[in-house]
């Protein structure tokens, strides 16, 4: 076995003394590399085991209303030649989370994917030539080490805003969401207690209203909804990142606030609504601590056109894409056996077109906010 | 307009005064395009190709190994004088200028036999467009025994009547002694004659082009070798280059058999004209003996579902009954014709022309099984040639400073354009670019420096690529070099999808490759798409089997490709887990502070033994499985060899046996 000789390389750098929680993240990049020394000294192919992320190893939870992961694993050889760059690959970034251990610093993704990218020696080929290669190796190495991207020190780009009535600490700075302006607070990528310290008594806050983009959530914070309805508002840029699911989970479960989405009314927004209220395949190792299973979807739903009198303008023809994509969704076990659900989706394609929020904007540039969700909310008129 | 009752402007019988009958040289002398005259570069070409095959069939038909000399000279601008001789049994006296000076006179036109010609056409139409061009008359000498003299006509086609007009020896022609009195009067006649004991020989004095490249004289007889593997050739070019192809086989093919018409390829009005010009014969017997595969028992069934009946006589059929005879039999089932009158040159064959003549890497062929379209039977045969490396880059210094020694040509980019087989214009630019050679430099003249920059830049011009796949298109062994996108063969091959056997391809278009693809159609009635013999017709069943024939050299390509792949893999393999391992290596070190190097060279003997593994693995079997593609196991019908070794493809100048005793003594 390869001897192991004190550690030189945070001789000159001082040496940050380790969390408890980094400790355990340390020791499960230790035991990874002591694994390919022990294979080496045994002259037995490295490999790594790492637990698959497809969606057949997904599995619906009814009970919680999750997505949970299976126990499907997929084995990574060094020998094996379509396999040996992506081992190498695992092992680089695995060094480099350890670094940043050491060092007790944090990056951006990309910020990793530049400290761990060179030309490999004797040869022309990158390590990574683009940063998804990256990326989908650090979510290898989350399910791998069983460590989240923040354990890893690893956070992505800020997306999505909130604003409302609610007063927080972020990393010790008292944030007042009712005083962000036009721009809101944004959401960091990394929310956990250790960075944002929620507290039940600053918050006055009814429910949250998760919007699907900033553009809408303009014209909610310009017309003060969260305001008058005493409320969160938040968006996520699309599908929501992860520092956006987790603060919602933990508004939501910490602050027991009901959650509320205005979607638009199309697959895409059907299934940015299913990955906040179960998760998603790719993150289901995250959906315990991401999935709100009691989120409820506002809208727009497939009869708003002729419920709020549209006009013709605002119809978008659905595509053949859009078409298929409303029939999977359709069959996700999570809305199989929902009838409301089906009637929605069948309701949608029997229209054969699509509706964007802003097409509201048609009848009354501050409908949505003035009659639209308010009415809604009023009827307690939802899809769940 | 003032209606008037006048306004016809001609009557009929004025009208009658000019219509009357157009013989048939008259109407292709007007239409000589209907032929392959269309143009001086394609008429040289036709009244080479016409020859030859008439040659070649004459010998084959009478069992004589061919030995074929084609002659071409410039005798002013535009002017060429073709000569074309055979070692074949010779033609009689009387038959000579009915062959050469008659339209539509021959043997094989009214029987169904596999041969080259068909219709008996081609060289009396050569004759007759060399004589509008020039005016020179057709010379043939033709011999049929060593002892008996030579017959020797001049000949000049009379358009209007279609006659043969015979200029020499008082309208008689005349005889050539044998013997060296012989050889006395051709050398003052100025008539060529390789001496030999039985052959024929025609000259044709015709407006021409002569050019190089796709469509041209050259590649015709390329093609011809290879398809042609028993056949000897020697040819002169107008530039006075000496080609030989010798033959790779000593055996001819076996002789075609000659069959009936079957029921299914008659149509009404052919069925109709036998009928019209049988002999008294009862209806059954009729069908019995002109036709094949009908018994007394399918003559019944004919006769009874035409109601027709069955011992009448055959001139008694009117024509209702004809008609309906003729549903009765496309109704009637009758087993297809028989299939041993077709020869096949057989997947050896190919294998020995193609590799004769084509350089590569890899040959495979398949001759299909025979099959039937419109009651013809024929069979498809399908070679491949995969190139490696062009022969450019195979050449050592000390061989090119031969080469260009040996060489008369002028310039440089000839040099290359005739020493290496294949390498066309395009790509000889491309190399005396790269090189930087002036355009008309002469080879002989170049400086070792000059020389080191041509060898340089023929290594490195890469000339295969976007190369497209070559297609060699043949009919009953003749080759077929126009009209390639008419061609069912053509339209085939790119239906076909090649994606799979390795090459690349973009939809509806040629694969992209070193490839040379020949296909070759033997039946005893090719469908033509029209009389110049340019293009097979498609239909279905032909395609078909074109598809079958291409999928089967298609899969041994792929095979071969995928195999020298892995073998190029498998070295890149442990090349591959060094490159990886020292990352690892020191990857690991970083987290756990083990010592790098250790690890690295434990990680590194694990590669060793992995890839070694690899290295022999074992088949089903239990084998070793062979990871050289040269040793791989594809069947008979495959050839696979070295491409550095290939002698087709340079090609060297001969030099006369004298020199070289004399070399040797020196």
């Amino acid at each position: 076995m390869a001897k192991k000789k004190p550690a030189a390389t945070p001789a000159k750098k001082t040496r940050v003394k380790l969390s408890p929680r980094d400790e355990k993240t340390m020791q499960a990049l230790v035991s990874l590399a002591d694994g390919v020394v022990d294979a080496a000294t045994k002259r037995r192919d490295p490999y790594v085991d790492i637990p698959s992320r497809t969606l057949s190893n997904v599995k619906y939870s009814p009970r919680k209303g999750i997505l949970e992961m299976g126990n499907g694993k997929n084995r990574r050889q060094l020998f094996d030649l379509s396999q040996a760059k992506a081992y190498m690959r695992t092992m680089l970034v695995a060094s480099g989370c350890k670094r940043l251990l050491d060092e007790g610093k944090t990056t951006s993704l990309r910020g990793l994917f530049y400290m761990l990218k060179h030309t490999i020696e004797g040869s022309k080929e990158n390590t990574f030539d683009d940063q998804n290669e990256c990326d989908t190796i650090i979510e290898d190495a989350e399910v791998l080490l069983t460590s989240i991207r923040e354990e890893l020190h690893l956070y992505a780009e800020n997306r999505g805003a909130m604003v409302g009535a609610i007063t927080f600490t972020d990393k010790g700075d008292t944030i007042d969401c009712s005083r962000m302006g036009s721009g809101g607070y944004a959401i960091p990528s990394i929310v956990e207690p250790d960075v944002i310290v929620l507290d039940r008594k600053r918050c006055d806050a009814q429910f949250i209203l998760h919007v699907e983009k900033g553009t809408v959530w303009q014209r909610f914070n310009e017309d003060r909804f969260w305001e008058k309805h005493n409320c969160i508002l938040t968006h996520g840029s699309g599908q929501p990142p992860r520092g956006v699911r987790r603060m919602l989970h933990r508004l939501h479960n910490e602050l027991k606030l009901p959650l509320y989405c205005v979607l638009d009314n199309d697959p895409w927004g059907y299934y940015i609504y299913s990955v906040i209220k179960q998760g998603s395949i790719n993150l289901a190792f995250e959906s315990q601590r991401m999935a709100i299973p009691e989120a409820k979807y506002l809208g727009l739903r497939s009869i708003d056109y002729d419920r709020c009198d549209l006009s013709e303008g605002v119809k978008i023809a659905l595509t053949d894409t859009d078409r298929k994509r409303a029939k999977q969704v359709a069959k996700y076990p999570w809305f199989e056996k929902k009838r409301p659900w089906q009637a929605e989706i069948q309701r949608m394609l029997k229209n054969d077109f699509k509706l964007e929020v802003e097409s509201l904007i048609s009848k009354d540039i501050s409908y949505v906010t003035e009659t639209y969700v308010p009415e809604r909310l009023e009827a307690k008129d939802w899809l769940d | 307009m003032p209606a008037t009752k006048s306004a016809r402007r001609s009557d009929a019988t004025k009208m009658a005064a000019a219509q009357k009958e157009i013989s048939v040289s008259e109407f292709f002398a007007k239409n000589r395009h209907l032929l392959g005259f269309d143009n001086p570069r394609k008429a040289l070409l036709t009244t080479v190709k016409e020859a030859v095959d008439n040659s070649l069939d004459a010998c084959e038909e009478a069992g004589i190994l061919p030995e074929i000399w084609v002659h071409i000279e410039p005798t002013a601008a535009g002017k060429y004088k073709v000569g074309i001789q055979d070692n074949g049994p010779g033609i009689l006296k009387k038959q000579i200028p009915l062959i050469f000076g008659k339209l539509l006179y021959g043997s094989k036109f009214h029987r169904l036999r596999q041969s080259r010609g068909q219709q008996g056409i081609g060289i009396s139409a050569a004759g007759m467009y060399g004589v509008q061009t020039t005016g020179k008359p057709v010379k043939i000498v033709s011999k049929v025994s060593k002892g008996k003299p030579a017959h020797y006509y001049e000949i000049q086609i009379d358009t209007k009547r279609n006659e043969p007009k015979i200029l020499n020896g008082k309208g008689d022609g005349e005889d050539i002694p044998a013997g060296e009195k012989g050889l006395a009067y051709i050398e003052k006649h100025g008539i060529e004659w390789v001496p030999q004991d039985h052959g024929t020989r025609v000259t044709i004095e015709l407006e021409a082009k002569f050019v190089r490249g796709r469509g041209s004289v050259d590649e015709y007889l390329e093609q011809t070798a290879i398809a042609n593997p028993h056949v000897t050739l020697h040819y002169l070019d107008p530039e006075s280059y000496q080609y030989d192809y010798t033959r790779s086989a000593e055996a001819l093919p076996p002789e075609p058999k000659e069959i009936k018409p079957h029921p299914y390829g008659t149509e009404l009005g052919r069925l109709a004209a036998m009928m019209e010009e049988s002999e008294a014969m009862s209806v059954s017997e009729f069908f019995r003996t002109k036709f094949s595969r009908v018994t007394p028992a399918i003559a019944r069934k004919l006769c009874e579902s035409a109601k027709v009946s069955v011992r009448g006589s055959v001139h008694k059929v009117d024509r209702p009954q004809v008609e309906k005879l003729f549903e009765a039999i496309q109704s009637t089932k009758i087993s297809p014709p028989a299939t041993d009158c077709i020869c096949p040159i057989g997947e050896d064959l190919i294998l020995k022309g193609l590799h004769h003549v084509v350089p590569g890497e890899f040959y495979a062929a398949a001759t299909r099984p025979p099959a039937v379209y419109r009651g013809n039977p024929f069979v498809v045969e399908v070679g491949l040639a995969y190139g490696g490396t062009a022969p450019t880059q195979n050449v050592t210094r000390d061989l090119l400073n031969d080469l260009l020694d040996e060489t008369d040509t002028r310039t440089v980019r000839q040099f290359l354009i005739h020493t290496f087989n294949g390498l066309g214009g395009d790509s000889a630019d491309k190399i005396v670019k790269e090189s930087g050679l002036k355009t008309r430099q002469a080879p002989s003249g170049l400086k070792p420096k000059e020389r080191d920059k041509l060898l340089a830049a023929m290594k490195n011009v890469n000339v295969s690529e976007g190369q497209q796949m070559n297609i060699l298109r043949y009919a009953n062994r003749v080759p077929l070099q126009f009209q390639q996108s008419a061609c069912a063969v053509t339209q085939t091959v790119i239906g076909t999808n090649w994606r799979g056997y390795g090459l690349t391809q973009s939809r509806g278009s040629m694969p992209k490759g070193p490839v040379s693809l020949m296909v070759h159609i033997a039946s005893v009635w090719v469908p033509f798409t029209s009389e110049s013999k340019e293009a097979i017709a498609s239909y279905p069943e032909i395609q078909k089997e074109i598809r079958l024939g291409l999928q089967a050299v298609g899969r041994k390509l792929g095979m071969y490709l995928r195999r020298r792949l892995k073998v190029r893999q498998q070295s890149d393999r442990r090349e591959v887990f060094q490159r990886y391992l020292k990352e690892v290596a020191s990857a690991v070190s970083v987290i756990n502070a083990a010592e790098e190097k250790e690890l690295y060279e434990q990680l590194l003997n694990v590669a060793r033994k992995r890839t070694a593994e690899a290295d022999t693995k074992l088949d089903d079997r239990g084998r070793k499985v062979e990871e050289d593609p040269s040793q791989l196991n594809l069947g008979d019908n495959v050839l696979i060899v070295n491409p550095a070794h290939h002698e087709a493809a340079i090609n060297r100048v001969v030099t006369a046996p004298e020199e070289a005793e004399e070399d040797a003594e020196a």
